[in-house]
């Protein structure tokens, strides 16, 4: 995948010998992919501007040229549905706002009565005046290459209006809805015959010009622009994916509220990724509209949201080569193959005198081609041709075993970036006041406060079922409160959604694990990040050197945060997290949540499911970050962590809070004796003696 | 007493998390077993596995001198084995009646039905009041005698609990405790997992300890309670390090 | 025609388009209770059982509107025709279940979805390549007996879409508030997992959804037929956004509001072609679609369509 940057760093802070360790860990890696891509793709672009010099075949280079439109469309819905993993089925009704907004203003179709208004629009070479015996009109001539921006704009500002209200339903209930837009626009396009030319269609759409001269109808120039046209869609696909963007997008289509609750504002996401979509088919539909010179309602149906569906799925969803690549093998089927096909079953027809093979017509069948391979790839191989995420090999005994000689703590020394978390304000950090959650009819909690002081580690502890996790989601805004406030350093945050609550400074983890599971270690903690970056879609695409810096940075960042787990995650930088041990994962999470700098860190659970060994090795880097100002709320259920923790032990029974103090008096409560360990107090306090 | 439940050697994984190892546990007819273990530490798998819902990769687990290898959930239930599912999930937009209903659903309608209704009845005479609302809209409380009512609709040899005390209150919870007494006095072997240890060992016969998957103590209820390494390290997981 | 006897006729009209719809509606619902799936393969579902339903007619000697039958000769004729079409449409579904679905029920997110459309178009081109692309005349075999009300023609045809629709409904109805399977069918659509563990069995529980509300899209299938006298390998896409949005609107997931939410359907298409013009209907059942799950996501009687928190 080309622009996709490998995590090396420009200068290393965290001394030698854990980077020649990653370095061991995948030699090849590190610099094969990038120089092969580069290679490949060199080769590809050299083919395809040489084609049409090879290959003098006017038709041949007309079916390329209309392959690369729907290859452009397919980039675009890739955005949509690959990266940001909103399933679009009216994805067409985009190209054709894009197709009719260039072919409404380069035909015949509007022509006001001429007025001095126009004037200077026609000195602009926007307008030109022509005469009619029923008086002066106007005729728009608009450049194609000024419409090609402005219909991608049109079809953006389209997909941001109608994506605004129906983004936040669930992903199939999006698809419906789409659906539901793609059936009403060429509908719209039929009943509107002023500006449509209704069912009978635009004719005479102006082809493009170019110093003077004009397309025309020869295939060879629309090939070119088609070309560009790719080139810059994969360059703008492939630089938004590897950005701050695409990252968001990615954690969007993995676990919205994990997405969310890292920072991640996830209705501003969406409209971009439905507005790049759009916009790819918005400039694409110009571009189709010039070359056929004609647009019918027709042209962008139901079926042709579907093809493109299609084309994805085939390529490989995410995938920004495989999407391509499906597209033109999918158009190079329908124009080329299937028609010769044909011939050579009816010329085998008449050779064995079978009357039905001189029959056949397989470009007919193309859309039972279409749904068998939906269904076919969907059943079999769901990653497409080229799949979006390739599978990094395990790490071999050797270098499980190198992992290990490096002592875990040692790295934990240098905690350079938690300099700034530690929170400087008077008062208390966190502050809960009589916050009750219901749901329906449960009350989940009940006017519980809390308080959180400055550098402290607080303990949430209770039965299951007490409402500790509800706590967390109440306080995090994953859960509006019916009652009560939340304040954050003196902020209120009560009904702050979770995106500006991590903003704010307060970052958690989730007790049963809320990590973005097709994407890699490190990908995971520069999500973590993402509040505290600022590249958005201009600087993903130019690459300044701002940008630039600051990835590199951020790669650092990361980096270090990681390093404060050992060698646990370092040498895993590459590996999907679905393939990590549940120990691992559980340090990727905290790892994600350290990397948005928090002034306070919500931990649930950090250490369920990790054997005494690694419980005390956590414990012990917990306090690490404690010691260096972080504060924590912390929920657990091992009481000896909790002991040696926690300055305060806050405990839930039934969704209130019947007892609080530092851990020894919490102990030697009656009650937290009586909810925690049941009737046989005797033994209850046995124990806690 | 002769053996009901047997786990031989079973590991189970959850993608590649091997979540069971090598697990044995033994279970004879008359007992309440229970199993004890932090978060995550295999509880829930192992009454998955009971119940066929998780396959071992390895060993067998064995029924009435049976190995469940290969039985359907139905011939599970059949063959005498009901789960109360942790939570409860009882079938909220339906009545109590029909959830009971339900929890006869391997076994046809007859006399033998209206017996065990009568049975749960008696055990819980709120049930019988609340017969035709809705379990969505009963309490939590009230939600666990239906839900223990419905596993006994299947008249079990051996009853599945799953954290039969989570999110009740104190005083429901002793309630519960007794019942599940009662229901084991009057022939019912009970295996039980429970984050409440005090009270699982102080009702049960004998008792598991699992960590990180793996069986670390096991012994009767008595002797588990006395044991120095269970008061430290799960007894309410109440551990008091001399931080 | 007065302008309340043209209303009259267009709610006539717009309770058997709405009987119709609802019995399609049923098929998205009950799929929907039990597998959170949209499926797509309902529309050609319907589309292939017209013409399954077409055959079955012809089969009995029925050639378009030519022969016409009356008393017991109807009677049998029909009942032959409907049993038929929803035999076949039913089995139709648990094919697609089988082959196509069960192997994708432990994927995530759209996948499912994404195949049913596979599904639907492999079985629209079929159809396409098989038959063509022209419309079928439908054999109807139905005297053209009316009544007049208030102006409004009855027709026989209407009469019996009405009871036909009520005795299929009131059926399902009973089927799944009164009988064990039924029960079974809603504990997994409420507690997929708590119901498994009952003993139920949750694939038999599928398979019967399938066949269900496959064989209502059958019996709707039929009904459009002998309505509108002719069918073609189009008629499955608008008809089926149409009880998609039915069912959206009586609330997914939901048997009562699948019909509610059909007859509302049915009426709003009827009169909004008589108010508006026929060439809106669609983007008025559209907008209406796209309103209610922006605004109303539970519908009228359902569960939420939105995401949590």
């Amino acid at each position: 995948m080309i622009g996709r940057d490998r995590a090396a760093p420009r200068h290393g802070t965290l001394g030698g010998e854990t980077f020649a360790l990653l370095r061991r860990a995948s030699p090849v890696q590190w610099v094969a992919p990038h120089l092969r891509s580069r290679v490949g793709v060199s080769l590809v672009f050299a083919f395809a501007l040489l084609f049409p010099v090879l290959h003098r075949n006017d038709a041949d280079i007309d079916s390329a040229a209309n392959a690369l439109a729907y290859a452009a469309l397919a980039l675009g819905l890739n955005i949509v549905v690959g990266f940001a993993g909103l399933l679009d089925l009216g994805y067409a009704a985009f190209f054709a706002i894009g197709a009719y907004t260039y072919g409404a203003f380069a035909s015949f179709q509007i022509q006001p009565a001429w007025s001095g208004f126009w004037e200077p629009f026609q000195w602009l070479q926007l307008v030109a005046r022509m005469p009619m015996p029923t008086g002066d009109v106007v005729h728009f001539t608009v450049s194609f290459w000024l419409m090609l921006p402005i219909s991608a704009a049109v079809a953006a500002l389209f997909g941001v209006l109608f994506g605004a209200p129906t983004l936040r339903l669930k992903g199939d209930y999006l698809a419906i809805v789409t659906l539901g837009f793609g059936e009403i626009v060429p509908i719209v396009a039929r009943n509107w015959p002023s500006v449509t030319n209704g069912a009978m269609g635009l004719n005479g759409v102006a082809a493009p010009q170019l110093f003077g001269w004009s397309f025309g109808v020869d295939a060879t120039p629309y090939y070119y622009v088609g070309l560009g046209l790719i080139a810059v869609l994969i360059l703008v696909s492939s630089r938004l994916k590897s950005s701050r963007i695409g990252r968001a997008w990615m954690a969007i289509r993995e676990d919205e509220i994990a997405a969310a609750a890292m920072g991640i504002n996830r209705v501003k996401f969406k409209l971009l990724a439905f507005a790049i979509g759009a916009a790819f088919a918005g400039a694409t539909g110009t571009y189709f509209v010039a070359k056929l010179q004609t647009a019918t309602p027709e042209m962008f149906m139901f079926p042709v949201s579907v093809m493109i569906l299609v084309m994805i799925v085939f390529g490989g969803i995410g995938s920004i080569w495989g999407v391509v690549l499906g597209a033109m093998i999918l158009q190079i089927l329908q124009s080329w193959f299937l028609e010769d096909l044909s011939q050579w079953l009816h010329a085998l027809g008449r050779l064995i005198h079978v009357e039905w093979l001189q029959q056949i017509e397989l470009v007919q069948s193309i859309e039972m081609i279409f749904g068998l391979i939906l269904v076919t790839m969907m059943l079999y191989r769901r990653q497409g041709l080229i799949p979006a995420t390739r599978a990094v090999p395990a790490l071999s005994l050797a270098e499980q075993a190198a992992q290990v000689e490096l002592a875990a703590p040692r790295a934990a020394e240098r905690l350079r970036v938690l300099d700034n978390v530690a929170y400087q304000g008077d008062g208390p950090l966190l502050e809960v006041k009589d916050v009750t959650v219901r749901f329906g009819g449960l009350v989940a909690l009940r006017s519980v406060s809390l308080t959180v002081p400055a550098r402290s580690v607080v303990a949430v502890i209770g039965p299951n079922g007490s409402g500790k996790s509800t706590l967390f989601n109440a306080v995090t805004g994953l859960v509006v409160p019916e009652a009560g406030k939340v304040n954050l350093a003196g902020y209120d945050i009560t009904r702050l959604p979770p995106h500006d609550v991590l903003g704010r400074g307060m970052a958690r983890t989730f007790q049963n694990l809320r990590l973005f599971p097709n994407l890699t270690v490190l990908e995971n903690v520069l999500i973590g990040m993402h509040a505290r970056l600022h590249t958005g879609a201009f600087g993903a695409l130019t690459r300044l050197p701002g940008t630039l810096r600051e990835e590199a940075q951020a790669r650092e960042h990361c980096l270090e945060i990681l390093a404060l787990f050992g060698n646990r995650l370092l040498p895993r930088l590459d590996h999907v997290v679905s393939s990590l041990s549940y120990a691992n994962r559980r340090r990727v999470e905290i790892a994600r949540a350290l990397a948005s700098s928090p002034k306070l860190l919500l931990l649930d659970e950090p250490t369920a499911g990790m054997n005494p060994a690694e419980t005390l090795e956590l414990a012990g880097q917990i306090k690490n970050l404690h010691e260096h100002g972080l504060s924590i709320v912390l929920i657990e259920h091992k009481l000896d962590v909790v002991v040696s923790l926690a300055d305060n032990v806050v405990v839930l029974d039934h969704g209130e809070k019947i007892a609080e103090g530092t851990p020894d008096v919490v102990r030697r409560d009656e009650e937290v004796i009586r909810a925690y360990l049941g009737r046989s107090a005797s033994l209850g306090s046995a124990a806690v003696a | 007493m002769p053996e009901l439940l047997a786990f031989r050697g079973v590991d189970t994984y959850y993608g590649d998390l091997h979540v069971l190892k090598a697990v044995d546990y033994t279970i004879n007819a008359g007992e309440i077993v229970s199993l004890l273990g932090g978060n995550a530490s295999g509880k829930s798998t192992t009454m998955k596995a009971i119940m066929g819902v998780v396959v071992p990769a390895r060993g067998e687990i064995f029924f009435d001198g049976q190995s469940l290898a290969g039985i359907s959930i139905a011939e599970r239930v059949r063959r005498g084995i009901a789960p109360v599912l942790e939570a409860r999930r009882l079938f909220p937009r339906m009545t109590v009646y029909e959830n009971l209903e339900l929890g006869a659903y391997t076994r046809s309608k007859g006399p033998e039905f209206e017996e065990d209704l009568q049975r749960v009845f008696s055990l819980f005479p709120r049930v019988e009041e609340r017969l035709k609302q809705l379990a969505g809209t009963l309490s939590g409380g009230e939600q666990q005698m239906v839900a223990i009512g419905r596993a006994l609709m299947a008249r079990p040899k051996l009853l599945c609990m799953d954290e039969p005390s989570m999110g009740l209150s104190p005083v429901f919870v002793e309630q519960v405790f007794d019942i599940i007494q009662t229901i084991n006095k009057q022939g019912t072997t009970i295996f039980m997992v429970e984050q409440n240890a005090n009270m699982a060992l102080s009702i049960a016969t004998r008792g598991y300890v699992l960590q990180t998957g793996q069986v670390v103590l096991s012994g009767p209820a008595a002797e588990l309670r006395q044991n120095e390494m269970i008061r430290e390290a799960y007894l309410g997981e109440m551990k008091v390090a001399q931080a | 025609m007065t302008t309340g006897a043209l209303y009259l006729q267009q709610i006539i009209n717009g309770l058997s388009l709405g009987a119709m719809y609802a019995l399609l509606a049923l098929g998205f619902t009950m799929v929907y209770g039990i597998l959170e799936l949209i499926n797509f393969a309902h529309f050609s579902v319907f589309m292939v059982s017209s013409f399954i339903g077409m055959w079955a007619l012809e089969l009995l000697g029925l050639q378009g509107q030519g022969v016409i039958l009356t008393g017991f000769a109807l009677v049998g004729a029909l009942v032959f025709g409907f049993v038929v079409t929803m035999l076949g449409a039913g089995m139709l579904g648990v094919a697609i279940e089988r082959i196509a679905l069960r192997p994708m029920r432990a994927a995530r997110g759209t996948a499912a979805m994404i195949t049913t459309i596979g599904v639907s178009y492999v079985l629209l081109n079929s159809i396409l390549l098989g038959v063509g692309a022209d419309s079928k005349n439908f054999p109807n075999p139905m005297p053209e007996m009316h009544w007049d009300i208030g102006g409004a023609t009855l027709r026989l045809r209407e009469l019996l879409i009405w009871c036909v629709s009520l005795v299929l409904m009131l059926g399902l109805h009973l089927f799944v508030n009164k009988t064990r399977l039924g029960k079974a069918m809603r504990a997994t659509a409420q507690d997929a997992e708590a119901a498994r563990m009952m003993g139920i069995d949750v694939d038999r529980v599928i398979v019967t959804a399938f066949f269900l509300g496959s064989a209502l899209a059958g019996a709707a299938a039929l009904i459009f037929g002998l309505y509108y006298n002719y069918t073609s390998f189009i008629i499955g896409y608008s008809a089926g956004l149409r009880a998609f949005t039915a069912a959206v609107l009586g609330g997914i997931g939901s048997v009562t509001g699948a019909m509610l939410g059909g007859i509302i359907i049915g009426l709003i298409e009827a009169l909004g072609g008589q108010i508006v013009s026929v060439r809106w209907t669609d983007v008025i059942i559209f907008s209406i679609l796209v309103l209610v799950l922006v605004f109303a996501p539970t519908g009228l009687l359902g569960r939420s369509t939105t995401q949590r928190s």
